[in-house]
């Protein structure tokens, strides 16, 4: 039976906490006031805005063995007119602690000059992530080596990042730098949280406070001497909160570089003009876009996980003793067709 | 177990592979992903086209597409006709992103579309061959619209009786007319259209195909035209009439019960004799309680068939049925009724046109019958007098030369209704055929008509029908699916029609030639100028 009174009880904190009823407590105790939210002017700008995703999706989590797909690459963009979209990787990945060298050293010497990754115990239940994550920044250097000066680049994700690939982010912020093209990374999803006790949600709130404050316009506030945490000091940048279009009910994180900094009002700018799109308004339509044309479909996995069967077949080994070998007993109570 | 040996090649292997996977970027571009087959079926083609068309280009139910499925290399030389059926919007993002007005713009063009789903008509061998298609285009096949050449094997299969062009969505191929098959109407025709469609255009287009066939001795069947609103003779005011065609002027017999009409040297006063006039004619006109009808079946036998009209009428004819045991007020009845048909129907005289008029069917003329301001009964009466009397004919032996007959009924739904007390009409439906006499029906209620005789009409020309019923009655009854073109039918226009008929392959659209225009080019046209070898007129290029 369910414990409806406990249920009730989270109902009730989730009214007082994460509900505002009034932003005054927000505002005390995050330190943010209605002067730091910054209209943002629509910018023209003729140049190209170059948007990276990544995408990594299981092809199958057998108990012995877990095989993932990843893809990462850029859509570009000249004003409202898509250009082009290049995928750069786009290959399965199995993760596996006793071979992730393997994986990883090429891509960092071939790509950032770097020498292996150093990975802890804890690190290797998240092989996968590292890996789109390296593949989504091998991404953001073709972008950069493809810009031209005064170009936007815009990387869907933070770059408040694990601690073994922040190197590799420094010489792709050194790298955007010295091209001159403005590297902003927006962020859907955002871990920033405010207040004591409870942890309440900093980008949703920020979003309700921005309505009140600046209500139909675009904006953005700095988070810099602000009472929220938010990777200050792991990073070499800056960490905003911005709402892209008026009209708009959603905010979004936006970390930049610090070279950035001087202009990033100037970049935001930029981006509300590219941001109204019908397909996804108030969102940089150039993310959306590469979203689209990097995710990966449960078709897709299927198709290759039939595959991987039809190989293994053609090896010798048949379907109930691959499934004897690899299935997940869980899988088997659920009746979840894995194999 | 692994072999640490074995465990090192495999790293090394998939070292090089993930550095091979590394330099293996793809990227796409901007590509022609519209007017290409994507799916889906030997019954239906889809493909997409840009949704932002200039008007020019726009995509239109009706038209006809070409899919070219042409690979030498492997074999593929088969080119693909389709018609839209429908056009709807479509996407490849998913969700209802597209259901609230956002945005100001869209960004991704060519992620947005139309789909055309579009019906197979056939398709083309390279030796320019049609046949009905039992296999799909490859897929991404090349669609774009077709062109006037790649209609050309229609011209082999139309008949000789023109009547339009094909129409390709709204545009004319004027190249193509469109054309009936003489020998194929003896198995009925019917004329579907609401009011203002074009129906009388129509007729006299066909009847005016009609008077050049016969005239240049070219006629398979006589075509005969009960007109009761006076309007096929003259015509009425800037419209004209079939007595305007001067040049295939012979082609034409008229007969008129206009007094004012007939003075014209080319019209005859019609007349049908008494002794014409049958118990049955009289029975279609009014209902009947079982008595009267027993009193009406039992005259040919109590007079003689030839002068029962006069003798009904007088004294001793009256005791005569009462000797049959009719009571007298029966009988009154018949009296009073046959009395106010004589009076009303003053061409019933002592002579009579019917001989002229199967004469001049028999030769193949289009024979008009102008009966204006006729009530409506009086004109059912006339019509069943004549047919019967074609009909009674044309079952006597056939002699050489004789030409097949068309009947014309206009709001047909009267006499060929489920439960109507007209078998006349139903028995010409049912076995004219097999004497060389046909119904040509023309109504605007096709629901009405008996659904067993509908399916006995070979050629269909439906012009614009509202009509849900009409719609569903004539796709149940027609040899060709007509089911699939439900939307184009709601969607004609004024003078567009679909002609199904045999000996053509699917369904034709067409524009129906304006009567004022092609009376025009006919009567330019030269003596041996065949109008469907040489494409048809052009009445709007003059």
């Amino acid at each position: 039976m369910w414990d409806f009174g406990r249920l009730s009880i989270v109902a009730e904190l989730i009214r007082d906490h994460i509900y505002l009823e009034s932003i005054d407590e927000y505002c005390e105790k995050t330190g943010v006031r209605k002067k730091d939210f910054v209209p943002i002017e629509a910018q023209d700008f003729g140049g190209e805005i170059f948007a990276v995703d990544g995408s990594n999706a299981a092809v199958c989590n057998w108990s012995v063995a877990n095989l993932n797909l990843i893809r990462a690459g850029f859509a570009v963009y000249r004003g409202r007119e898509w250009q082009r979209t290049t995928i750069t990787y786009d290959d399965v990945f199995l993760a596996d602690p006793r071979i992730c060298e393997d994986l990883f050293d090429p891509c960092l010497k071939a790509f950032f000059g770097l020498k292996g990754i150093d990975l802890k115990e804890s690190d290797l239940d998240r092989l996968s992530t590292y890996f789109r994550e390296l593949q989504e920044y091998i991404a953001l250097n073709e972008a950069i080596i493809e810009a031209r000066s005064g170009d936007i680049i815009l990387y869907d994700g933070g770059f408040d990042v694990f601690e073994p690939l922040r190197s590799v982010l420094a010489v792709i912020f050194k790298r955007a730098e010295d091209k001159d093209v403005d590297l902003l990374a927006v962020s859907k999803s955002s871990t920033l949280f405010w207040g004591e006790g409870l942890t309440l949600p900093f980008l949703q709130h920020t979003s309700y406070a921005g309505s009140l404050f600046v209500p139909g316009v675009p904006w953005y506030l700095d988070l810099k001497d602000k009472r929220v945490e938010h990777g200050q000091g792991r990073w070499n940048g800056e960490t905003y909160i911005a709402r892209f279009a008026g009209s708009s009910e959603r905010a979004f994180r936006v970390d930049a570089p610090s070279y950035v900094r001087d202009r990033i009002g100037s970049a935001l700018g930029k981006l509300v003009a590219h941001s109204c799109s019908s397909e996804c308004l108030g969102y940089p339509h150039a993310l959306f876009r590469a979203h689209e044309d990097v995710r990966i479909s449960g078709q897709e996995c299927d198709l290759l996980r039939l595959r991987l069967m039809e190989m293994l077949g053609d090896m010798g080994m048949s379907e109930p003793h691959v499934r004897m070998l690899m299935q997940d007993f869980h899988d088997v109570l659920d009746m979840r067709q894995q194999i | 177990m692994v072999q640490e040996a074995d465990l090192s090649a495999f790293r090394s292997k998939l070292g090089s592979e993930v550095e091979k996977a590394l330099h293996d970027k793809k990227v796409i571009r901007k590509e022609d992903t519209t007017y290409r087959i994507i799916s889906k079926s030997v019954t239906e083609y889809q493909f997409i086209v840009p949704f932002d068309l200039p008007d020019e280009q726009r995509v239109e139910v009706g038209q006809i597409f070409s899919i070219k499925d042409h690979d030498e290399a492997r074999g593929r030389r088969l080119t693909f006709l389709a018609r839209v059926l429908d056009i709807q919007h479509g996407s490849n993002y998913e969700g209802n992103w597209d259901t609230t007005m956002k945005g100001t713009q869209f960004f991704d063009h060519e992620q947005i579309f139309n789909r055309v789903f579009a019906g197979p008509l056939g398709c083309v061998n390279c030796d320019g061959s049609f046949r009905k298609s039992r296999t799909i285009p490859t897929k991404f096949s090349t669609v774009s619209r077709a062109e006037r050449s790649e209609f050309k094997f229609l011209k082999q299969v139309m008949g000789d009786i023109e009547i339009g062009y094909l129409r390709n969505g709204s545009r004319l191929v004027e190249e193509i007319p469109v054309a009936l098959h003489s020998d194929t109407i003896d198995h009925h025709m019917g004329v579907f259209a609401t009011t203002g469609m074009g129906k009388s255009n129509f007729m006299k287009v066909f009847a005016a195909s009609c008077m050049r066939l016969a005239v240049r001795g070219e006629s398979k069947f006589g075509l005969l035209i009960v007109d009761p609103h006076g309007e096929y003779l003259n015509g009425k005011g800037s419209i004209k009439g079939l007595m305007h065609l001067k040049r295939y002027r012979d082609g034409l017999a008229c007969y008129s019960t206009d007094r004012k009409n007939s003075q014209d040297p080319g019209v005859e006063e019609l007349a049908i004799s008494e002794s014409e006039v049958r118990p049955e004619d009289i029975a279609l006109l009014y209902e009947w309680s079982p008595p009267q009808r027993d009193a009406l079946d039992a005259i040919s036998r109590i007079f003689d068939g030839g002068n029962w009209l006069e003798e009904i009428q007088s004294p001793d004819g009256l005791a005569r049925m009462m000797q049959e045991g009719f009571k007298d007020s029966t009988v009154n009845v018949l009296v009073r009724r046959i009395k106010n048909i004589l009076e009303k129907n003053k061409y019933i005289q002592r002579r009579s046109s019917l001989a002229n008029i199967l004469a001049s069917l028999q030769s193949g003329k289009v024979v008009l019958v102008d009966i204006p301001r006729m009530s409506d009964r009086s004109e059912l009466f006339l019509l069943s007098v004549i047919s019967r009397y074609i009909m009674e004919e044309y079952k006597k032996d056939e002699h050489e030369g004789r030409k097949n007959c068309l009947i014309t009924i206009e709001e047909a739904q009267r006499v060929l209704g489920a439960g109507s007390n007209t078998s006349r009409f139903e028995t010409i439906a049912r076995e004219g055929r097999k004497f060389g006499v046909g119904l040509c029906a023309i109504t605007q209620q096709p629901k009405l008509i008996d659904k067993q005789l509908l399916s006995q009409f070979n050629t269909l020309v439906v012009m614009g029908l509202g009509d849900r019923n009409d719609r569903i009655q004539l796709e149940e009854s027609a040899k060709q699916d007509l089911s699939t073109l439900d939307i184009e039918i709601q969607t004609l226009e004024k003078g567009e029609a679909i002609v199904s008929t045999l000996k053509i392959p699917f369904p034709v659209p067409a524009r129906i030639h304006r009567f004022e225009d092609y009376l025009r080019r006919l009567e330019k046209e030269d003596a041996d100028d065949a109008l469907i070898s040489r494409g048809g007129f052009r009445p709007f290029l003059e």
